[in-house]
């Protein structure tokens, strides 16, 4: 198994797990109200697009430029 | 049928203990906390402003040129390592997440989980620091060769403080909270460094699209 096989491996676990975990977590954020509720509910979300980013980089579908 | 009845009074049960624990807030706490978390929003929206211009920065220079990466002395310098990047990119989303835990295990007023997250968070940070060194000194670029590496280090360098600072603000919050500075009902400085460090994991996910993927 070269290097980066195993650093894409763990993106996309990685990704999938702390994505998944996000987005429960904004799901559970969903019915608070408060400033920072809402600011809480922004950056979660964000975040989960930022694992979505990570998993299609991982599998080669974003940054494939080889 | 027990259950169901269970059940049905679990929220009201929940609202009383809230309820509870926010009437032995203090009164001054309770006035000036909105207005705390308001200044410190503003903070972050002014944080987003001074990456902005590092960003719409990187953009002009970017767009300006011919090819991207540029030619520097005839030879096209090389893309980033994306594998490597996503994976460091995840170290820091899921500090982002072990640092959500942690408020929630205060909240909860659960200290133990609560420290156990919150070093958690710390150490994930210090880890997508390490990853950021290792970019730095793998890099085949330098700051001064050209606009991909001065924009590069400028941008990451920047962000790379703000996950430091994080790193230090998390840790003075653990020491507070773990000396009683924070109560069950008065916690804003926890609020706060959660809300900095989403914030940071949040401007990681532009820059990694800016320089990863784009």
């Amino acid at each position: 198994m070269t290097a980066e096989l195993l650093e894409r491996l763990i993106a996309c676990i990685g990704s999938l797990l702390v994505g998944g975990t996000a987005s429960w977590q904004l799901r559970n954020e969903l019915p608070l109200h408060g400033l920072d509720a809402q600011v809480t509910k922004l950056l979660l979300g964000l975040m989960i697009v930022g694992c979505v980013l990570a998993l299609l980089a991982s599998l080669n579908v974003l940054g494939a430029f080889a | 049928m027990a259950v169901r009845s269970v059940a049905r009074t679990t929220p009201y049960l929940e609202k009383v203990a809230v309820e509870a624990r926010y009437n032995d807030v203090d009164p001054v706490y309770a006035e000036t906390r909105d207005i705390r978390l308001f200044g410190f929003v503003l903070f972050l929206l002014a944080d987003c402003v001074l990456f902005g211009a590092f960003v719409f920065a990187y953009l002009y220079l970017r767009t300006a040129a011919p090819t991207w990466p540029p030619v520097v002395d005839g030879k096209q310098l090389p893309r980033l390592d994306v594998a490597f990047g996503a994976m460091n990119s995840i170290v820091l989303f899921g500090s982002g997440v072990t640092m959500h835990f942690a408020l929630e295990s205060w909240k909860h007023l659960k200290k133990l989980a609560f420290n156990f997250w919150l070093v958690a968070t710390i150490l994930l940070g210090i880890g997508f620091l390490a990853g950021q060194a290792h970019e730095y000194m793998s890099a085949q670029m330098t700051w001064q060769g050209s606009t991909f590496g001065a924009s590069f280090f400028t941008l990451t360098g920047l962000h790379g403080f703000h996950v430091f600072a994080g790193v230090c603000f998390l840790t003075v919050l653990g020491i507070q909270a773990n000396r009683g500075v924070y109560t069950g009902s008065k916690y804003f400085g926890l609020v706060a460094g959660t809300l900095y460090w989403h914030f940071v994991d949040v401007i990681w996910v532009l820059l990694f699209f800016l320089f990863y993927l784009w």
